[in-house]
């Protein structure tokens, strides 16, 4: 007869006998898991002696595109107009969508942090700003890349907006994709007569309580509204420095914040809570809850005005003293494991076929990057013959005084003391 | 009688060897991402520079007082609802007539549905001008500011409903099986209704009750979305805060997002000690 034994604890066993080898465990994997420290990445520029080699390459390569996805004409623009041209270039463009540009640039970073260098998840990344500067710092770009793209002829050498991204030389570390303007926006029917300045537009809101806010830094449209304001309270983008420096910051922020809590019970809500993030500022201008709000991507704006999100009396406001513009890139990160096929996607980015779809207000509307003046006549014509969006006036009108952007230091000192002084506030 | 029974060494091994699948992915998790986490806060893994150790990222922020504070009132009232909710829920599925059996079904779909979905549907439902303000006809500026107000509301409300299935389920689960017979003999007793429930089905139910608490309790504290989405600016939650600070542009950010991460683990371990302490003492669990 067989007998099981029950299953139970096994007692009076010594316990170090136990305990030893569960620390040993632990001592091997804890040793195991930090000794990976991040290794020096390496910056150096691609193998690739012409495009030719690149082309070769990149045949066959799936490259992952991530990108922030809140956009259904960007996303849309990308899966049915970029994704097939890169496919007859032999490469498959996949879009990673994500809530934030910095989760993209984090997955490199933690990739970094433990150890890998080859193969990283993320292909190309579309980027600007500080979160360039930060993977530039941290050395997660390839540099070097983009004078081997034959499409960067048509792209002026000299363009201030694409030499330096937010201060920061982009020294071939990226290839531009398309430039924006900062706009503000606003309700025609229940602002009849729109302000023309920022300072204009802070005075209207006091007038009008509780129908105008911003969105809460570190968004990155709200971090943009603050340095508007900057501007605006130094007298002009002349008065600040491109250049971060404490002294500079110690000088002009007062004037900023105090301003700011100037406006605070003004705003929605008495500016004791702020939308967190662009998208919900678009929510409650829709829900008409507001009649002014913001964006970094006017782009936008004609397909949700048609669609029906935003009232037809939607505008863009061009205020006097100009409004911030940028314009945005490709990065590759350093550890991709189809940098070729990066560089095919980049370049076929940059062509008059896709630079001219992208910037119809039907598929994406985004301003192109390329040097209309110096392209062909037959070229300058088809970006002539572009159709007209009843809610955003051309980028000649729209960049009209454009103001540079900050140097991305700036960014993080600003947001970090709107918090303390500006949201602590009640 | 024969008794075959391997030798005891390699009935060690093979326990050792059964155990393994289930040790593996926790030593994984708690070692690697823990200890990950630790070693980062303390300086040790800078993106640039070289290691260092330093506490100085548990000094960065003076909100971090108010933060904890904000973190263990919004899991203490939301808990402490899901447990009285979850509860009383319980009771009224184990009752077993038709009532309670669509309270069960809709307590299990409940949990099937993520905290991110939970949280935009709140949000939809609850904002100034959301479904229930449309429904009601109030105007947003009448409107309560339940979404990103000063109390927390839609943010508590979310937890507390989720949870409250969560804990009922788990109640239901241990009470089913023992439940009836410890019912009956109790009413054919005597005992009233008011009576059963307080001398028979809470004490039953109380560890697990307790149990279910604990982990609901943790999982609020140490979750960031549900708080992001329809939370106010400031102050923030420690969870929040972790993730604006792990997110942030500057380099130095992330050792003082593993601080704040490695504070939410003291506070949540400190928490399931207590309970522990609790369930053991309880008579229904000796």
């Amino acid at each position: 007869m067989l007998t099981r034994t029950p299953f139970r604890r096994a007692t009076n066993r010594p316990a170090r006998r136990q305990i030893i080898p569960a620390l040993a465990t632990l001592a091997v994997s804890a040793l195991a898991l930090t000794a990976c420290t991040a290794p020096a990445a390496s910056t150096e520029g691609p193998e690739f002696s012409d495009w030719a080699a690149v082309h070769e390459a990149a045949q066959g390569q799936t490259v992952k595109l991530w990108m922030w996805g809140g956009d259904d004409q960007g996303n849309a623009y990308v899966d049915d107009v970029l994704a097939p041209a890169a496919a007859e270039q032999g490469v498959t463009l996949e879009r990673v969508p994500i809530a934030d540009t910095k989760d993209a640039l984090n997955r490199v970073f933690t990739e970094l942090q433990a150890g890998r260098t080859t193969d990283g998840a993320v292909d190309l990344v579309w980027i600007n700003g500080d979160n360039f500067r930060t993977g530039k710092q941290a050395n997660a770009w390839l540099c070097d890349w983009t004078g081997l793209l034959p499409n960067m002829s048509a792209v002026s050498e000299t363009d201030p907006l694409l030499t330096k991204d937010f201060g920061t030389p982009v020294d071939g570390c990226e290839a531009p994709w398309h430039k924006a303007q900062f706009s503000f926006v606003y309700n025609s029917a229940t602002v009849p007569n729109p302000p023309t300045t920022i300072e204009g537009i802070l005075d209207w809101a006091e007038a009008n309580p509780g129908r105008f806010t911003y969105p809460a830094a570190p968004d990155f449209t709200g971090s943009a509204f603050l340095r508007e304001v900057l501007y605006s309270v130094s007298g002009g983008h002349e008065n600040v420095p491109s250049l971060y420096s404490d002294e500079a910051f110690a000088e002009l922020s007062p004037a900023l914040y105090e301003r700011l809590d100037q406006l605070a019970p003004s705003l929605w809500r008495d500016g004791t809570t702020y939308p967190a993030t662009s998208e919900q500022l678009t929510k409650l201008y829709a829900d008409g809850e507001i009649d002014m709000m913001m964006t970094y991507g006017p782009a936008t704006l004609t397909a949700l005005v048609e669609n029906g999100t935003l009232p037809e009396t939607t505008r863009v406001l061009t205020v006097d003293d100009g409004t911030l513009g940028n314009a945005s890139f490709f990065g590759i990160p350093s550890i991709s494991g189809n940098i070729a096929g990066a560089m095919v996607v980049a370049n076929e980015a940059l062509s008059v076929e896709q630079q001219l779809a992208k910037a119809d207000p039907a598929v994406w509307g985004q301003f192109t990057v390329l040097d209309v003046d110096a392209l062909s006549a037959a070229d300058r014509a088809l970006f002539d013959a572009l159709p007209r969006s009843p809610v955003v006036p051309s980028f000649d009108v729209l960049s009209r005084n454009a103001n540079p952007e900050l140097s991305a230091e700036w960014v993080p000192a600003l947001d970090d003391g709107w918090r303390t002084r500006i949201a602590a506030r009640q | 009688m024969t008794v075959l029974q391997p030798r005891p060494r390699r009935r060690r091994l093979r326990a050792t060897l059964l155990v393994l699948p289930a040790l593996i992915p926790v030593v994984i998790v708690v070692i690697g991402g823990v200890g990950t986490t630790v070693v980062q806060s303390l300086g040790l893994m800078p993106l640039v520079g070289s290691p260092a150790l330093s506490v100085a990222a548990f000094e960065g922020s003076d909100d971090l007082l108010g933060s904890a504070l904000l973190s263990l009132g919004i899991a203490v009232v939301s808990t402490a609802i899901a447990a009285v909710v979850g509860f009383f829920t319980a009771v009224l599925i184990i009752s077993g007539n038709w009532g309670g059996r669509i309270v069960g079904a809709l307590g299990a779909a409940a949990v099937t549905v993520p905290h991110l979905v939970g949280a935009a549907s709140v949000g939809l439902l609850l904002s100034d001008s959301g479904v229930l303000a449309r429904l009601l006809g109030v105007a947003p500026e009448a409107w309560p500011a339940l979404v990103a107000g000063p109390t927390w509301f839609a943010v508590i409300a979310e937890y507390a409903w989720k949870e409250s299935a969560f804990v009922a389920l788990i109640i239901v689960g241990t009470l089913a099986t023992r439940i009836t017979s410890y019912d009956e003999t109790a009413a054919v007793l005597g005992a009233h209704r008011s009576a059963r429930l307080r001398l028979v089905l809470f004490p039953l139910a109380a560890p697990s009750l307790l149990v279910a608490s604990t982990i609901a309790f943790a999982y609020t504290l140490g979750s960031y979305e549900v708080a992001w989405l329809l939370g106010k600016t400031y102050p923030e939650p420690l969870s929040v805060m972790a993730l604006r600070l792990f997110n942030s542009a500057s380099l130095t950010a992330r050792p003082e997002a593993a601080a704040v991460a490695v504070i939410t683990l003291l506070l949540t371990g400190a928490i399931i000690a207590v309970a522990m302490l609790g369930i053991r003492r309880m008579r229904a669990w000796q």
